[in-house]
């Protein structure tokens, strides 16, 4: 359960919202209490660029920024980061990474995933993630095998979960908020959900799936491609298995030793290593979020229709 | 007279040295000099005063022998004096090389009484030191040794020649008398020239090529020797000729013997051979000692032993042809004495031998000798000529195939002959033909001029079996190649193997399609299902099917059919290694080195210089196929480039060239090609063309004009249709007369294109019959709809590898092997649709196909449904128990075949990877109905 104010929520949406086309990432601050994880304030990281020093850099700043909170008495605690993301394109191998970063140093940590072109639709897109502790097992064992998958029960739908978010306001804020509150029923914002042009929305995201089918089918040639090599080292160490029965049948009779029946150093029987399924799992997780959001689309154009 | 006395007066002791004949020569020229008297006396004074060596040409190679001979002969005396026995077996190696060579030079069988000689008092000298035990152990080690293995060697030598030893140990005395019976005059001579020069130093070793080329002189007076070898020819028995006979085929593949001197102690014997049973015997053992001629495998046999040969063949022929009752065999091994039966034998004789493999093999080193000259020299075009010969050759042996029956053979003779002329054009055949004809007329002069000797030495020496020339020496052709290929392969088509008949129908495609024959050829390829079982076959036959599929796509570009060409070309440009698959010069990959035994066995596959398929051509061809096609082929699909790819060859060079910053003007066959494409891609037909014929490569064909002109009208057409893609959003009306002169075209041309275009719902339009104008309807998909059907066929391709997948595990082993957690694993049940429950009952093969797709509308139907990720789940167990089925059992490998036929990389023709597309197509477009639907 995470329990957050909504200036938090408000200060990180104004800065992902001011960078719009780009991704922005920041720092969630807060407390642990209990079964609650408060999120009481957030900064954002400057806008990174692939570069090593400006990595140090922003390293440096995030102490800094800290270090200043704490000045003027504020959670300082990290609880977790948010990061911004188009359409819902966020399950990444790099977001899996950084949240075992965060795992190694803070045992309960949260990715407050935040969509604006979403809350453009007039939703408020937030979602607070972790990831499920059998994954993060299996993670860091790093074997995604078809083998440990299905010893583990674990399917693409179980690497992340989605916790409860509640916001809520102090009562000053609460107070001033209906102050602020218009008599009109509609506002500027309603204007603004009219607009026509809604294919816009539906497009990107068929184009995402679209991408997603091709590595999809990327990552299903890579299997066919491992069974086949599998199928093909089979036969071949069947076959060398037959020709060592054979030998020592012969070795047999003739009153010798026979030859062991493994030869490790025998190429053949190196194991193939199986791909990993992990992007695949991942792939598999995008479809399916970006399938829901067309489907609530969809819906909610039925219903206004 | 008075140059005589000069040189009397100017060389002292050597003159005596020089035979009669040089000193006329010399004097001849020095009459010659006369006038120069003065020089030409200075010069020789000159002579005299340099050293010995200076006077060696006086000597011929036979008198030098001798000498060296003796020279040894006097070291072994020395040896015996001290008793080295090292030294001895050194002298003896020597004598015996040397023996070998003084063997040639006198074309004698007969042994030297010096060699005799020697042999004598070396066994003497060899029983008395044996003998001597005492002094054997006062030898030192080595001594010893050399002893005993001297003794060996010299037991095992003088075998040879015991009767000659005897014979010498009798009477010793007469040996000079001996000699002056056994040898000519001049042979006494050399032998005073050899006491007189005992003393000498052995002269340095001529080069054996020197022999060589005296061989036509000389051999004139081998024959001589080796007929007074066999004196009296009514002394000569089968017996003797069958021993001396089997002597020498004994000797061979000896250490030591000569090959070519082995060739021609067998064609001597072929001359006094008794029966025609038995010159056939030898015969056949000479055609194969010739091709033993050339060791190894890389070189190829030298050309005149290969033209001996050829002529050793047509003579087995006329013996053959003669003397019906002779059957030449490989199966059985044959009597001992059956070639004794004389002529008049009128039974069956059964000789070891197989004229067609003979023939394959004279095929082969053609082939192989083409293969190694260098194309660009005089000698390649000498070689060339040589076809005729072995074309008669094949010619005569397959007939008389045919006449004993023997079809099989015959076929594979059939398919040697179609091979020599397959791939040529009826100019060519025709030049062919006419090479033959002149070849003939000048054999004839040559045999007056050049063949001299050989009737000379049959005069002297008649062979006891005479055979005519029965076989005719002259091929005849048919007025038309084609009727030549006709009938050679129907005879192959009834009676050859497998591998034949498929080379035979390869061959016939090719021929037909040089003869511009498309339709013909290509029902031939789709008949016979080459294409399918080709994969299967040797690399060799892969590469004619190669071959013959370049010049199908060419013909049928010649013919103006230009989805077939692309067709034919596409594959052979798909990876990019035609040079390799045509044989036609060894590409380099810079991804893997390849070793050198691969190079080698790629270096023996290739094509003859004359064989080859010109590949700018070839290129130009295929590139301008790809782009009449891909042009509006993109144009049509703009929004979706990757959608429809046409050729992947031409987008890749397109790509390429797109990237450059500066396109030159262009340069080779690509350059030129991409000009056109962009050219063509703005609808500017006119330079597309200009950039096209400006290529030479349109000199190599025949009616050049007619091409050119098909092609203009083809860009012309296509340049039409593709501004109809591009352009047809920006019009509502489009005036007929406005689009025909536009691109040139009559108002019928334009009218029929356009028509077409909108049948297949390529142009959203309608004609206009009164104003002559076509209106636009505007239908084109919004970009979500374009984007909706792209997604409809990824997810098709998808369903598509997930089937496979099921179905490799269906195939492989059925649910049982599946352990039952994963049956109920996860939501499983829950996500049970209609198409999940079905498909778990269903075992069968085509019912899992069935129950899949169900399955996937239930998938489909789950994520409308909302939280639906248990369609999602489901449809991943399946996939994950298709990889079960693979591990498993994976019989199938049908799908193996299908999936990765069309990237295997060795000589693919594709054509099973084309197959299955095709099916995945049209098994798309139902799915894709459906979805619509």
């Amino acid at each position: 359960m995470v329990a957050a104010t909504a200036r938090s929520f408000l200060q990180a949406a104004t800065t992902e919202e001011e960078f719009s086309p780009a991704l922005v990432t920041g720092q969630l601050l807060g407390l642990d209490v209990g079964s609650v994880l408060e999120v009481t304030n957030c900064f954002p990281f400057p806008i990174r660029e692939e570069d090593e020093e400006i990595e140090a850099e922003g390293a440096n700043y995030q102490l800094e920024m800290m270090r200043c909170l704490r000045e003027v008495n504020v959670d300082n605690n990290t609880v977790g980061w948010y990061q911004s993301t188009l359409l819902g394109s966020f399950q990444t191998v790099e977001l899996i990474e950084t949240f075992m970063n965060y795992q190694e140093n803070i045992r309960r940590c949260v990715c407050i995933i935040y969509d604006p072109s979403k809350s453009n639709q007039g939703v408020l897109a937030l979602k607070a993630l972790k990831l499920s502790d059998s994954f993060m097992d299996l993670y860091r064992n790093n074997n995604f095998t078809g083998e440990k998958l299905r010893e583990r029960n674990l399917s693409w739908v179980d690497i992340f979960e989605e916790i409860p978010i509640k916001v809520s306001n102090s009562a000053l804020v609460s107070a001033f908020m209906t102050e602020l509150e218009s008599d009109s029923p509609v506002n500027q914002c309603d204007y603004d959900r009219l607009q026509l042009s809604t294919n816009l929305f539906m497009e990107r995201n068929v184009e995402f799936l679209i991408d997603c089918m091709d590595d999809l089918s990327m990552e299903q040639q890579k299997f066919q491609f491992y069974y086949r090599n599998l199928s093909r080292q089979q036969a071949q160490q069947q076959a060398w298995l037959q020709k060592r029965r054979t030998e020592n049948m012969a070795r047999k009779a003739a009153g010798e030793e026979p030859l062991p029946e493994e030869d490790p150093s025998n190429p053949i029987f190196k194991p193939l290593p199986e791909p990993s399924r992990l992007d695949s799992f991942l792939i598999t997780n995008q479809i399916s979020n970006y399938c829901n959001q067309i489907n609530g689309y969809a819906l909610s154009l039925k219903a206004t229709s | 007279m008075a140059s005589k006395f000069w040189n009397q007066g100017g060389d002292s002791e050597t003159e005596e040295e020089e035979s009669d004949y040089e000193q006329e020569d010399n004097g001849i020229a020095a009459a010659e000099e006369d006038k120069a008297g003065g020089s030409r006396y200075l010069h020789s004074e000159s002579d005299s005063d340099d050293s010995d060596g200076e006077k060696r040409v006086v000597r011929s190679a036979k008198d030098k022998r001798f000498e060296e001979m003796s020279a040894t002969v006097d070291q072994m005396k020395n040896a015996m004096k001290i008793n080295d026995w090292v030294s001895l077996q050194e002298s003896f190696d020597k004598i015996n090389k040397q023996l070998e060579k003084v063997m040639r030079v006198t074309e004698s069988e007969k042994v030297p009484n010096l060699y005799i000689r020697a042999l004598v008092m070396l066994e003497d000298f060899l029983n008395q030191a044996m003998a001597n035990k005492e002094a054997k152990k006062k030898m030192s080690s080595s001594n010893a040794k050399a002893l005993n293995s001297m003794k060996q060697k010299l037991k095992k030598n003088n075998k040879q020649y015991e009767d000659l030893i005897n014979k010498s140990r009798e009477n010793p005395v007469s040996e000079g008398d001996d000699d002056d019976e056994e040898e000519e005059e001049d042979d006494d001579e050399f032998e005073d020239d050899v006491v007189q020069h005992e003393k000498k130093e052995p002269v340095e070793d001529e080069p054996k090529d020197d022999e060589k080329e005296d061989w036509v002189q000389q051999l004139n007076k081998k024959d001589r020797l080796m007929e007074k070898q066999f004196k009296d020819p009514s002394q000569i028995t089968w017996e003797t000729v069958d021993k001396k006979f089997k002597e020498i085929v004994a000797a061979r593949g000896r250490k030591g013997t000569g090959r070519i001197e082995l060739v021609e102690q067998l064609t001597f014997l072929t001359r006094v051979a008794k029966t025609p049973a038995q010159k056939l015997e030898i015969l056949f053992s000479v055609i194969s000692v010739q091709f033993d001629v050339n060791p190894g495998l890389s070189g190829h046999m030298p050309i005149n032993v290969w033209k001996k040969c050829v002529q050793n063949m047509l003579l087995v022929l006329d013996i053959l042809t003669q003397h019906q009752n002779i059957l030449v065999d490989d199966t059985v091994e044959p009597d001992e004495n059956e070639t004794q039966k004389g002529a008049d034998f009128k039974g069956t004789i059964r000789i070891w031998g197989n004229l067609a493999a003979f023939l394959e093999r004279i095929d082969v080193e053609f082939f192989k000798s083409l293969q190694c000259i260098d194309p660009h020299t005089r000698e390649y075009i000498e070689r060339l000529r040589d076809e005729p010969l072995f074309f008669v050759l094949a010619q005569n042996v397959q007939e008389y195939l045919e006449q004993i029956g023997d079809y099989k053979s015959a076929a594979k003779v059939a398919l040697r002959r179609v091979e020599l002329v397959y791939y040529k054009p009826q100019e060519v055949y025709d030049a062919m033909g006419k090479l033959a004809e002149q070849a003939e007329n000048e054999d004839s002069g040559e045999t007056e001029s050049g063949e001299e000797p050989k009737m000379d030495t049959s005069r002297a020496l008649p062979a006891f079996v005479v055979t005519p020339e029965l076989v005719s020496r002259k091929p005849t052709f048919p007025q038309n190649s084609r009727t030549l290929m006709d009938i050679l392969v129907s005879l192959i088509y009834k009676y050859g193997d497998e591998r034949t008949k498929a080379r035979a129908m390869l061959c016939d495609i090719y021929h037909h399609a040089i003869l511009d024959e498309f339709s013909t050829s290509r029902d031939l390829v789709l008949m016979s299902h080459l294409q399918d079982s080709v994969q299967h076959m040797d690399i060799s036959t892969q590469i004619l099917f190669n071959r013959a599929m370049a010049q199908l796509g060419l013909c049928a570009f010649r013919a103006g059919l230009i989805t077939e060409g692309h067709g034919c070309l596409s594959e052979l440009y798909l990876g990019g290694r035609v040079k390799e698959l045509l044989a036609q010069g060894v590409s380099q990959s810079r991804y893997h080195e390849k070793t050198p035994e691969q190079e080698r066995l790629e270096r023996r596959r290739q094509m003859p210089y004359h064989m080859h398929i010109n590949l700018e051509l070839l290129e130009a061809v295929h590139l301008i196929c790809a782009m009449l096609l891909e042009v509006p082929n993109m144009a049509a699909n703009s929004h979706d480039a990757r959608r429809k790819v046409i050729s992947k060859t031409l987008r890749r060079l397109l790509e390429v060239s797109e990237r450059q910053t500066f396109t030159g003007p262009p340069e080779n066959v690509r350059d030129h090609v991409m000009a056109a494409t962009r050219a063509l891609s703005k609808g500017d037909f006119q330079k597309a063309f200009d950039v096209i014929k400006s290529l030479d490569v349109w000199r190599l064909f025949r009616d050049r004009e007619n091409v050119l002109e098909m092609l203009r009208v083809k860009i012309k057409e296509e340049a039409l249709r593709t501004y109809l893609f591009t352009y047809s959003s920006s019009y509502d009306s489009l005036n007929l007369d406005q689009l025909a002169t536009m691109f040139d075209l009559s108002d019928a041309q334009t009218h029929s294109i356009v028509s077409k275009m909108m049948i297949t719902e390529e142009l959203h339009a309608s004609w206009d019959q009164p104003s002559r104008c076509m209106i636009f309807h505007d239908v084109e998909h919004t970009r979500l709809q374009a984007l909706a059907f792209q997604l409809t066929e990824k997810l098709s391709v998808l369903a598509e590898s997930n089937e496979r997948a099921t179905e490799a595990r269906i195939g492989g082993g059925g649910l049982d092997t599946l352990p039952p957690r994963r049956r109920d694993g996860q939501d499983y049940a829950a996500a049970a649709s209609a198409g999940g429950s079905k498909w778990q009952d269903n075992l069968s093969y085509s019912q899992g196909r069935l129950g899949s797709s169900g399955g996937r509308s239930g998938y489909n139907t789950g994520r409308a449904m909302g939280p639906g990720q248990t369609g999602y789940s489901r449809d991943r167990g399946g996939q994950s128990r298709g990889a079960g089925g693979y591990s498993t059992g994976y019989q199938s490998t049908r799908y193996q075949d299908t999936a990765y036929g069309g990237t295997g990389r060795s000589y693919q023709t594709g054509s099973i990877a084309r197959g299955s597309h095709m099916d995945g197509s049209t098994r798309m477009v139902s799915l894709n109905r459906g979805v619509r639907a």
